[in-house]
């Protein structure tokens, strides 16, 4: 077989191997990259603080755990950045399987911040600066219910509470209240909040998406639908950037850790390609 | 001092023309006040919003910062309302006169979503018109799908090499235009497998999908008078979890190593693992979806894709029945429609200043 | 009967999905109100049994005839029993009747999730990347102008997003981006207009019972 030959039939365990190295390597001597931070997700930011004092924002987690290493660092900046405005929060799910997710970022920031808190006012309480609605099936049901009543809809939060004789649910009786929603989601969920919130009841949605589904909804960004966009795990980097920056908030910054094993997965991927490449002209040339 | 304090308040200009009325194109419930905006408005704190419900009991109901003029308030529908604004500056207000009483109430129509309405029923009456010739007997042409004319020699393929055929409706639920598309595909793809007596295997991903899939397999063999040949356990449910679905269909795939699989239906990203592992076995593969964000790796990975709308094309495509044939020339007409309006608002909008954009609103 | 009577439910139901789009009147949205709220929660219930029940019924008798791989099934069934329970009776946090913790190890439903699911979802979406690494190799050739142009935007793209593009030049993440806003959006918005009205016509046909291979064949 000849060397040109050689380069169209490389083994793909080859590949798989090579991969797996330059993405493992990065993460073992980790060293955050820094990102330049592009118009869709500064647009988030902005949006995020240009909700009025009187109003909550609901963050809709809508991924699955294969997707927590690009959605799980955009929830647990958008909750950081919410939590320092003192911005109030309802999360809620429309599909069962991502509860877990959203209990487990309201936890781990809730703590985060109630470590370093030294009175009531400074400490994150539940009911009074963020309630868990949970789930309610179908989801067409809240995304529409919520227009009218958001207590009619979630009768009890996540952990069984009466969501009417909570202190944050008598400011918040449903989307005229609400500033913004973001929708984390790896699926089409971020559209069903436009078509049926937005063009209901004029709520402003952002969203945060992973890479492969980022691209079709970069038009809802240009017609203004979306207040901004975080798209995949650079998304999620230049999220955590602008908080740094922009607030001072110190915390680990996985996804912009991840970014070095990204570069390299992606180089090598180029690699193959140029490789494949001049196999395949090689060869047409021969013929 | 009381003199000064007085002169202050007196010095601070009230807003004024302060109008409320019943919030339009609502479910009422809501009520719209606007106003003038003061003249010392860059000084003011802000505005306060005051309500009587008659006329000389006021409450103070909400708050909006200076440079806004106006606000929408919560109501009951059926009672009477008065208004009054308050510039607040610090401690110090001043009131605007009182509205006259107001109610609010529902409306009927809400007029925001006429254009859409009028869109609804404009390119809905285009499809049933060609609906309605269709019916009537008049021949209508759709170009060559490179994707459902291979489906003949597809199923050909597996019945000479005496492998069974894989089809896959995705992981949708059966409301997914796309797995409805999908089950329009598998009855004639079920016919030919009964026909050439070419085994079929047919994995699901939701129960309810799954029921109406075995229906029309069980259905298709029987309209080629080969009942006796439908295996039961050759359409089946095997989880509704994603990831969990895409390893039974490689599973499948590795072990029976089918001469050709269909992946047609709705899909996210278990479609690469399914479509890549199915090129791996040397397989035919015909896919197809309306998943925008999937095609790129049916493309890649896939013989044939049949791209967004020739999937729901496909139902017309092989049966040729008049009926979906004129749904087809709609959809195509009403695309071109659009596309015009596209290019000649385009044109105008570029050319000369008419707010074009407008007329879509 | 059997395929008159879903046909008129379709139509009836189908009208009223899209008249509480157009009116706001509170009779109105009450009367959907009732049907998302209610209905169709009752609907969603029942088709979880009808999964439930499927899945049962289908291992249960692979198990039963003892058909290849059986005793994957008694796993899954047994499996299943066992979540199932702690789930229902374990309470969400380990809060409910039946203990969920031995010692320091928690079995609760959020535990289980934690240590099981996300880690087996996590691996089989990390296998994306290898297949997509294989597929890019096998399958990206620059066989025609059109082809070489996809690649091209697909370097600059990929090479654009990352921080090392910025080190190369400064113009190269906001050339990326452009493609992303433009051409991409372009195209995007031309596959999304015409699946838009392929829903609409598809919608309409299922509507009007033109449309009836979802009923489950035959006549």
């Amino acid at each position: 077989m000849s060397f040109m030959d050689r380069m169209l039939k490389i083994d793909r365990r080859i590949i798989y191997l090579i991969l797996a190295v330059v993405v493992i390597l990065p993460m073992l001597f980790n060293s955050p990259l820094s990102v330049r931070v592009m118009d869709p997700v500064q647009k988030l930011f902005n949006a995020v603080e240009s909700i009025p004092p009187d109003k909550a924002m609901i963050v809709n987690f809508e991924y699955d755990p294969r997707d927590v290493p690009e959605l799980q660092p955009m929830a647990l900046s958008i909750l950081r950045h919410a939590f320092t405005r003192r911005i109030k929060i309802l999360v809620l799910c429309l599909y069962v399987q991502p509860l877990g997710m959203a209990q487990s970022a309201l936890t781990q920031i809730t703590e985060e911040f109630n470590k370093n808190a030294k009175s009531n006012a400074d400490s994150i309480l539940y009911g009074r600066d963020h309630v868990f609605l949970g789930w309610q099936p179908p989801p067409l049901v809240p995304i529409l219910g919520m227009g009218e009543s958001i207590a009619n809809v979630y009768k009890t939060d996540y952990y069984g509470n009466q969501t009417d004789t909570l202190p944050l649910m008598k400011h918040v009786k449903n989307y005229r209240n609400v500033g913004l929603l973001i929708s984390l989601s790896s699926s089409d969920v971020p559209r069903y909040w436009i078509e049926y919130a937005q063009n209901r009841f004029g709520l402003k949605v952002g969203a945060g998406v992973t890479a492969v589904s980022g691209s079709e909804f970069y038009s809802y960004l240009q017609t203004g639908q979306f207040s901004g966009l975080m798209v995949g795990m650079k998304g999620a980097a230049e999220y955590e950037e602008m908080i740094a920056k922009e607030l001072h908030i110190k915390a680990r910054r996985k996804a912009s850790e991840s970014m070095p094993s990204l570069t390299y997965a992606h180089l090598v991927m180029i690699a193959f390609i140029i490789i494949g490449n001049i196999g395949y002209f090689a060869r047409r040339r021969k013929k | 001092m009381a003199l000064i304090f007085l002169v202050f308040t007196i010095a601070l200009a009230p807003p004024t023309g302060v109008k409320a009325s019943d919030a339009p194109d609502d479910g009422g419930g809501s009520m719209v006040i606007e106003w003038q905006l003061s003249k010392d408005d860059a000084s003011l704190t802000g505005y306060e919003i005051f309500r009587s419900e008659n006329g000389a009991d006021f409450d103070k109901v909400n708050f909006i910062g200076n440079g806004k003029n106006a606000i929408q308030d919560e109501t009951e529908d059926g009672k009477k309302y008065y208004y009054k604004i308050a510039a607040l500056q610090d401690t110090n207000r001043v009131f605007s006169e009182v509205t006259p009483a107001v109610m609010s109430s529902p409306q009927w129509v809400d007029r925001n979503k006429l254009n859409i309405f009028i869109a609804l029923a404009f390119f809905g009456f285009i499809i049933l018109y060609y609906i309605y010739h269709a019916r009537k007997g008049k021949e209508l042409y759709i170009r060559k799908i490179a994707g459902l004319q291979a489906i003949d020699d597809a199923v050909g393929r597996a019945t000479e090499m005496g492998k069974p055929i894989l089809y896959t409706t995705g992981i949708g639920y059966i409301e997914d235009i796309a797995t409805i598309a999908s089950l329009n595909i598998i009855g004639e793809v079920a016919k030919k497998c009964a026909q050439y007596n070419t085994r079929f295997i047919n994995p699901h991903s939701d129960p309810i999908v799954y029921t109406v899939a075995r229906e029309i397999v069980k259905e298709a063999y029987s309209s080629v008078g080969r009942p006796d040949a439908f295996d039961p356990d050759s359409v089946y449910f095997v989880t509704d979890s994603q990831f969990a679905y895409a390893a039974a269909v490689d599973g499948i795939m590795v072990r029976e190593k089918p001469a050709t699989n269909f992946l047609i239906g709705w899909f996210r990203a278990e479609s690469l693992i399914m479509a890549e592992t199915g090129a791996s076995t040397g397989a035919i593969q015909i896919a197809g979806t309306d998943q925008v964000s999937q095609l790129p790796f049916f493309v890649t990975a896939c013989d044939f894709t049949l791209i967004g709308e020739e999937l729901y094309a496909a139902s017309a495509y092989i049966s040729k029945e008049p009926l979906l044939m004129g749904g087809i020339k709609g959809e195509d007409f009403s695309k071109l429609i659009i596309g015009i309006a596209l290019i000649g608002a385009s044109i105008v909008g570029l050319l000369t200043k008419f707010p074009v954009l407008n007329l879509f609103k | 009967m059997k395929k008159t009577l879903p046909l008129i439910l379709v139509f009836i139901v189908g009208i009223l999905g899209i008249i509480p789009f157009l009116i706001p009147h509170p009779y109105v949205q009450k009367t959907d109100d009732f049907f998302r709220n209610d209905i169709m929660k009752i609907v969603a219930a029942f088709a979880l049994v009808l999964g439930l029940g499927s899945l049962i019924r289908v291992h249960y008798d692979k198990i039963k005839r003892h058909r290849e791989n059986w005793q994957y099934s008694w796993i899954l069934l047994v499996t299943f029993a066992v979540t199932a329970i702690i789930g229902l009776f374990g309470g969400v946090a380990g809060t409910g009747p039946l203990p969920t913790r031995i010692s320091s190890f928690h079995f609760d439903i959020q535990s289980i999730y934690l240590n099981v699911e996300v880690p087996l979802g996590s691996t089989m979406f990390a296998l994306l990347s290898f297949l997509m690494a294989s597929a890019a190799y096998r399958a990206f050739r620059a066989r025609s102008p059109e082809a070489t142009l996809l690649l091209l935007s697909a370097f600059v793209v990929m090479i654009g997003i990352l921080p090392f593009g910025d080190q190369i030049s400064h113009r190269l993440p906001s050339f990326a981006q452009w493609i992303m806003d433009v051409p991409n959006v372009a195209a995007q918005r031309g596959i999304l207009l015409g699946v838009a009205l392929g829903m609409l016509a598809t919608a309409l046909k299922i509507l009007l019972g033109i449309e009836r291979n979802w009923l489950g064949g035959g006549e």
